[in-house]
């Protein structure tokens, strides 16, 4: 179940093992790489060397010429006020899906963990969302908060808070935010739970023997023991906001009003397909890429240091 | 330091209709080192997390020193425990693992250092106080389990069958290791096994419980020498003690048809008879004793065989002649007898 499995790191105390096969035949191990490696060259490789080129491709408004244009593109990006703001919305946008999402689930996980009888029934709800789609998710907060027939708008409303995501920025953004962590929290959730399920039981009462109380407890032994987990969830889960949030954005706010709700990925669709500059739009999702592939490998190279024990 | 009473002790488990403990009065004196033995399932870990605060006690009351602890939390109750699998603190280097429990008392740090340095010297750990638990060995991690409980110098120790993970040499070693230590500490210690050897040898007093109930408590050699009842007789003692359904008449223990002792002084009825196997004096002349098969320890011998249908085990030395037919001789001074249906010494 899920204390076997799901658990992406091995238990702690045994190293991973790691074993080595030798092939006897020179072309074999190629050939058994290869389904993969063509998919990543179809798939990855081609599609992003396209983007690489296309950045520095300018067209024009009728497709009519195509002429090379160099760093142009990336100059005029990097000069665009609404490119930067843009920025700025997807860091807001990333901490706070990311921190809602995470907190909310190590706290749904915490308290199905202590349940002993009804801990199965609750895990099975927790998990349904992550099977709603996107998009269905997406409609599905846009009708809850819509400003004439929203259920939600008309709590708010007789609570004297008049919700309007059409005009009000900071409603919309609250509202892409709740929409997207509220599927990313079934997907953490699951992967907090059974980290917290390989934690041995004796560990904890240990610690209360130790005089630590509920609280110093989980934040003395729990959460380092859990911090392989929650390391591994802080990458998926800014690789999630930074580009699987692009349908829930699209159903609920379409990036307004204004700007506010156009995070990078949202941005590189706009101008591209709205805009049809395509040449800019190739562009943004170069320094996309590069923002991941940076972000990946700080992650890797100096959190994940400390949290090895 | 403080003796422990129990007093009616009970613990019935949600949702189970038989309670794990079926209440248990004892009396543990202040220094004493007292084992609790039994077969998996006979309630003594319940009974040992129950002193320890980990299990919530049904009914009665478990009094440590001269404080009523039942609904104290298990921090305040000041007891150590070293749990079966160390349970050391992983992310934490030895010297924080031992820390810990001080830290979380709001300890001075200079008595934290004194102590630890102090634990560390007692154990021999002073080595490797800056690693982790992963990078130690695991005779290692158990005596760090262990300074992590002497380091506290609580009124009670706890063991939750601590060297059971350990392999059967270190076991042996380390096992001489807590008896030392407690002779040096005096610490009063509650030590749950099912190692009925680990029992023997360590304990100043032996509490042997089955079934949610003390079967019997005393020192090791009265146990061994007078079980109380069967369950006693036949748990302590490795090979078990030979028990046999069989009767007394005329002063003479009866055994399908055949007499197996004479003179003695029991009262003539069915009884279960027992007898361990160093009391068996096998002779090589043809009798009683059909021998299946032997088993060598090396000093001494263990000989497997049948008295009629009844399976017999005897220990003897090298110097025994063995043949497949053989005379066990049985000596009425070394026979236990217990009740045939309760099974309780007669």
């Amino acid at each position: 179940m899920l204390r076997a499995g799901l658990f992406p790191f091995p238990p702690f105390g045994f190293p991973m093992q790691t074993k080595r096969t030798t092939f006897r035949s020179y072309w074999l191990p190629y050939l058994l790489i290869a389904p993969q490696l063509a998919i990543t060259l179809i798939f990855f490789i081609w599609p992003a060397g396209q983007a690489v080129w296309q950045s520095f491709l300018q067209e024009d408004a009728f497709g009519l010429s195509t002429k090379f244009v160099g760093l142009r593109n990336y100059v005029k990006l990097l000069n665009s006020p609404e490119y930067l703001a843009s920025f700025e919305t997807t860091v807001i946008f990333t901490v706070c899906t990311a921190g809602l999402s995470l907190g909310l689930a190590l706290l749904f996980a915490v308290a199905v963990d202590r349940m002993i009888r009804t801990a199965s029934a609750y895990t099975t709800f927790i998990l349904w969302p992550y099977a709603v789609a996107p998009a269905i998710a997406g409609v599905l907060w846009w009708f809850m908060f819509n400003p004439s027939v929203g259920v939600l708008t008309y709590a708010l409303q007789t609570m004297g808070y008049d919700w309007n995501h059409r005009l009000s920025g900071t409603d919309a953004m609250i509202l892409v935010v709740l929409a997207s962590s509220w599927k990313q929290i079934s997907y953490n959730f699951l992967f907090f739970l059974a980290g917290l399920q390989s934690i041995p039981q004796s560990l904890r009462e240990a610690a209360a023997i130790d005089g630590a109380g509920p609280v110093k407890r989980f934040f003395t032994v729990v959460f380092p023991l859990l911090s392989p987990t929650t390391f591994f969830l802080l990458v998926v889960n800014i690789n999630y906001t930074m580009f699987d949030t692009f349908s829930t954005i699209d159903a609920s706010t379409a990036g307004g009003p204004g700007q506010s709700t156009t995070i990078l990925v949202y941005k590189v669709y706009e101008d591209g397909y709205k805009g049809l500059d395509l040449g800019s739009s190739a562009a943004q999702s170069v320094i996309l890429m590069g923002i991941v592939m940076v972000l990946t490998f700080i992650q890797f190279r100096y959190i994940e240091r400390r949290v090895q024990y | 330091m403080a003796g422990i009473k129990l007093s009616a002790v009970k613990k019935t488990y949600p949702g189970s209709s038989e309670p794990a403990v079926k209440g248990v009065d004892l009396d543990i004196q202040d220094g004493e080192f007292v084992v609790l033995v039994g077969p998996s399932g006979c309630g003594k870990s319940t009974l040992l997390r129950m002193i320890a605060g980990l299990e919530t006690i049904s009914a009665g009351e478990i009094v440590i020193g001269d404080k009523v602890v039942n609904t104290m939390e298990p921090a305040e109750r000041d007891i150590a425990m070293v749990f079966q699998n160390y349970a050391l603190y992983p992310h934490m280097s030895v010297r924080q693992n031992l820390s810990y429990g001080l830290k979380n008392r709001k300890m001075a740090r200079s008595e934290i250092d004194r102590r630890i340095e102090e634990t560390a010297a007692i154990l021999q750990i002073g080595d490797y106080l800056e690693r982790k638990p992963r990078a130690l060995s695991g005779g290692q991690r158990q005596r760090v389990a262990m300074g992590r409980a002497i380091v506290r110098d609580p009124a009670a120790f706890l063991f939750d069958e601590p060297l059971s993970n350990l392999d059967a040499k270190l076991r042996l070693h380390m096992r001489g290791e807590i008896k030392h230590l407690h002779n040096r500490l005096r610490t009063t210690s509650v030590y749950v096994t099912h190692d009925q050897l680990e029992a023997m040898t360590l304990a100043d007093r032996l509490v042997v419980l089955n079934n949610g109930l003390i079967e019997q408590v005393g020192r090791p050699l009265d146990l061994y020498q007078k079980p109380a009842s069967t369950f006693v007789a036949g748990f302590l003692g490795a090979p078990a003690m030979n028990l046999m359904e069989a009767e007394v008449a005329e002063g003479a223990l009866m055994l399908g048809g055949a007499a197996l002792a004479g003179g003695l002084q029991a009262r003539p009825g069915r009884v279960t008879a027992g007898i361990r196997p160093e009391a068996i004096r096998l002779r090589a002349e043809p009798g009683n004793f059909r021998l299946d098969y032997v088993e060598e320890l090396g000093g001494t011998r263990i000989v497997h065989g049948h008295i009629g249908a009844q399976r017999m085990i005897a220990q003897t030395d090298l110097a025994t002649e063995l043949s497949d037919e053989m005379t066990a001789e049985l000596p009425g001074a070394e026979l236990h007898f217990f009740h045939a249906e309760t099974g309780q010494r007669l």
